[in-house]
């Protein structure tokens, strides 16, 4: 038999130039078979989160009966998310920078988009199980007593959008930051300024179904509108640039 | 045809000319050891014909096909060592080659992968992570790695930093039994052991060519001497 490390002759190796989707297949799996192993970003994001609640708690404790705790906690919610998300983005890519294994993808026959689209993905379903945890101990810890208004299921449709948005937006800074100096002041500088308007439409949104006064259904259609034109807008763009970004 | 052929290969860094129209074609089956001083050119040749990083000028050509104009087409025929494993840490040794596996299109995955780990006798440890693999074995499974899609063209760039000896030795004989049926470019700061492998040698110096020659045609002694006459004095 020929040795196996010379050109296989008389066992030549078959190679399918893979399809976009089991590129992307194979991508998402990696990043989080090393979640898996690492637990990094979630014990991070988790940890994070949970020392956010904390610090409101401590803060909400001073103000007494007279702070309305449901008109606030849209954006409450929304500035933990945004600062948890932060952290998570912050480490995304920082295993793809150790040991060269960003060139190792480079060397990889495939449309470098479905790198961006994967680690969205990565980024989306880790910051999903983050809020899984989180959002029920913010109803239970600040809105358990003051009650929230019956439409507050379409919370999870005002989570959804928002946090699509960030791991898209968050995805393609990540990647921009991840070789400069002080990566991680970098990407808050970028990121909170571009994610202004979905973070200002999703409070939005939130605030409209939690407090659910009188026409809370046109702000809450009017400000999801505007947070999904975002990820649709910003995604697209993402996508397209995406091999411009990772190959500079 | 030619395996690797560069014409005229040109590389800007802002002000700075990392390469200076680069020129030389090397035939199927040769080996190329590139040599020259710190801050040469000789990695960001190695990342223009490997496609990391595109020519500002010149056109490369890898088993006849254009890196510029078609660059996937050159990846799947290349394959690269580096001083970088370009392996995940936390990753298992077998995870991190199914994920390269895949990635590359390799049919019967599964069984190439373990294949590959045998032959550089990495098998005992397929379930390990990778960060517990002593620099030697990590080196080993990078070559695995780089030729688990059977690439025809392999780039090694400074392939012994951080091994000792006996790695070297381990390394080397690795290399000797990938040779067959492939060319091979090498950058490397060791003057003997480059020059000891290659059928072909190149001298860069502040990006320039100073010598690309067979090797057949070079005696050591003469080619170490021009080396520090030329690269070494500063005189190129």
């Amino acid at each position: 038999m020929a040795d196996e490390l010379s050109t296989g002759v008389e066992r030549p190796v078959r190679v399918k130039r893979p399809s976009t989707w089991a590129h992307y297949r194979a991508l998402v799996k990696k990043d989080l078979l090393h979640e898996m192993h690492t637990k990094d970003m979630l014990t991070s994001m988790g940890l994070y989160a949970l020392l956010v609640l904390v610090v409101y708690g401590a803060a909400l404790a001073q103000a007494g009966s007279q702070l309305d705790v449901q008109q606030m906690a849209g954006g409450l919610l929304w500035a933990a998310v945004l600062f948890t998300s932060l952290l998570g983005l912050n480490r995304s890519f920082g295993h793809e920078t150790a040991d060269g294994c960003l060139d190792g993808l480079m060397l990889v026959p495939m449309d470098r988009s479905v790198l961006f689209l994967a680690k969205a993905t990565a980024n989306l379903a880790f910051l999903a199980i983050v809020e899984v945890v989180v959002v029920p101990l913010f109803f239970f810890f600040f809105l358990g007593t003051v009650g929230v208004a019956p439409s507050w299921p379409l919370l999870l449709a005002v989570l959804a959008v928002g946090t699509i948005g960030i791991a898209g937006v968050g995805t393609m800074l990540s990647t921009i930051t991840v070789n400069t100096r002080g990566r991680d002041v970098m990407l808050a500088v970028l990121f909170i300024p571009l994610s202004f308007p979905l973070l200002w439409s999703c409070v939005s949104a939130a605030t409209a179904v939690l407090v659910g006064t009188e026409g809370f259904m046109d702000t809450f259609t009017m400000s999801m509108a505007l947070a999904g034109g975002y990820d649709v807008v910003m995604i697209l763009v993402s996508w397209v640039l995406y091999d411009f970004v990772v190959s500079a | 045809m030619s395996a690797v052929v560069a014409q005229r290969v040109s590389k800007v860094f802002g002000r700075r000319k990392a390469l200076d129209r680069v020129s030389f074609e090397l035939p199927e089956g040769a080996f190329l050891s590139i040599f020259g001083p710190n801050g040469a050119g000789k990695s960001t040749l190695l990342r223009v014909l490997s496609t990391l990083a595109r020519p500002t000028e010149g056109t490369v050509r890898v088993a006849g096909i254009d890196a510029k104009e078609h660059p996937d087409q050159v990846r799947e025929r290349i394959g690269l060592i580096s001083h970088q494993s370009m392996l995940y840490a936390d990753l298992t040794a077998f995870e991190n080659l199914m994920f390269v596996a895949r990635m590359h299109g390799v049919v019967d995955a599964e069984d190439r992968v373990r294949t590959m780990l045998k032959a550089v006798e990495l098998d005992h440890r397929r379930y390990d992570a990778v960060r517990t693999f002593s620099r030697g074995m990590t080196q080993r499974l990078s070559i695995a790695r780089a030729l688990l899609h059977d690439p025809s063209v392999v780039f090694l760039d400074e392939p012994y930093a951080g091994l000792d000896p006996h790695a070297v030795d381990i390394f080397d004989d690795l290399i000797d039994r990938m040779r067959a049926g492939r060319t091979f470019v090498m950058v490397s700061h060791d003057l003997q052991k480059g020059f000891d492998a290659a059928t072909h040698v190149l001298v860069l110096a502040k990006g320039r060519t100073v010598l690309f020659q067979e090797k057949e045609s070079v005696d050591f002694q003469e080619f170490s001497q021009l080396y520090r006459e030329t690269v070494g004095m500063g005189v190129a």
